[in-house]
């Protein structure tokens, strides 16, 4: 609808900003056929896919696809517009299509964010190999990074250490 | 003459500027999540480069500001506690253990978790006032910088955290140590 040039970053971020106020399809889906994940969720990272089939005219077809993120405004925003891409489509034709294509109604991502895009990729992947819920592809993963701020975030969520009260 | 150059790794650069991570993601979205992080051999030289290639000078520049942009971030227990008092709406976040916040609580505040994460970056009010705590209010800024990266424009840390809470305004709460 909007005719706004695609690779102005404004407008990038104005779509993910509009993307992340009303996500589709978020959260787990009761009955799911599949399910794949990537990244853990200690680290921050996580993508969880799940995955519904249906038959259309004799061919297996995604019927509905969700996901659960605690990854970056970003990886929502891609999982969101994602899910809606794939519905309809073969396992076959959604394995034909890369992270990139995964977030076109977004434009094009900036080089910092497409590991957000890889993200989804990978968590649909997982969901569609022929194991179901095996990975096939991980999105891919570079050297060791610093601890983030999310990182940090997320330092006390977990109990490590004895509280002593002071007198 | 700055003491910070953009040969430093980022591992050099954290040593020298513990703040410049938090001025880093306010500023240029970088070293929030692993999605936009950074190596610690990396040179900020390098990181620019591959982050549409700022201009490193500006980011120099910046980091060597971030002092005094850590300070605008914090609020201090007793204005906090003015706020509170007035009735003003705001969030109030802990974001340490399970266990610290059952063991010193501060009333109103609500304990952070996974959920509340995904349920902040959708649907809070970007404009809201957001305080962030801890046990002594280091890793709140760090919090607090993360939100303010993802355009969160009114967000604190409390200085010093729990622990200062209790020294200068409510000492029924209990001050602790943490042990490994």
């Amino acid at each position: 609808m909007s005719e706004s040039n695609p690779t102005d970053p404004t407008n990038l971020e104005q779509r993910i900003q509009d993307a992340i106020k009303n996500p589709k399809n978020l959260g787990e889906m009761e009955g799911a056929d599949a399910v794949g994940t990537v990244g853990s969720a200690d680290c921050g990272d996580m993508l969880r896919m799940w995955v519904k089939f249906t038959e259309k005219d004799g061919k297996k077809v995604i019927d509905k696809a969700t996901f659960q993120t605690f990854g970056c405004e970003t990886a929502i925003a891609v999982a969101s517009v994602a899910t809606e891409l794939v519905a309809g489509k073969t396992v076959e034709e959604a394995l034909s299509m890369s992270g990139q294509d995964l977030s076109a109604p977004l434009g094009a991502l900036p080089p910092m964010k497409i590991h957000c895009a890889q993200l989804v990729e990978g968590a649909l992947r997982s969901a569609l190999s022929p194991e179901g819920t095996e990975p096939q592809a991980e999105a891919p993963k570079a050297a060791p990074l610093s601890p983030s701020l999310f990182d940090q975030l997320n330092a006390g969520t977990e109990g490590k250490v004895k509280i002593i009260l002071d007198k | 003459m700055s003491t910070i150059h953009p040969n430093l790794t980022m591992r050099e650069l954290l040593e020298i500027s513990p703040g410049a991570q938090r001025a880093l993601f306010r500023r240029y979205h970088i070293g929030g999540c692993s999605s936009c992080g950074f190596r610690p051999d990396e040179t900020l030289q390098q990181v620019c480069e591959r982050n549409e290639n700022l201009p490193v000078d500006e980011v120099v520049a910046y980091i060597e500001a971030s002092h005094e942009e850590d300070l605008k971030i914090q609020i201090a227990p007793g204005d906090l506690n003015e706020l509170l008092k007035s009735g003003q709406s705001l969030k109030l976040i802990d974001i340490r253990t399970r266990e610290e916040f059952e063991t010193a609580p501060l009333p109103g505040a609500e304990l952070f978790t996974q959920e509340m994460m995904q349920e902040s970056l959708m649907k809070w009010d970007r404009a809201g006032l957001i305080v962030f705590f801890d046990h002594q209010g280091r890793r709140s800024m760090d919090a607090a910088a993360y939100f303010i990266g993802h355009g969160f424009s009114n967000v604190k840390s409390l200085r010093g955290g729990i622990d200062a809470w209790s020294q200068e305004v409510d000492s029924s709460v209990p001050r602790y140590r943490l042990e490994a």
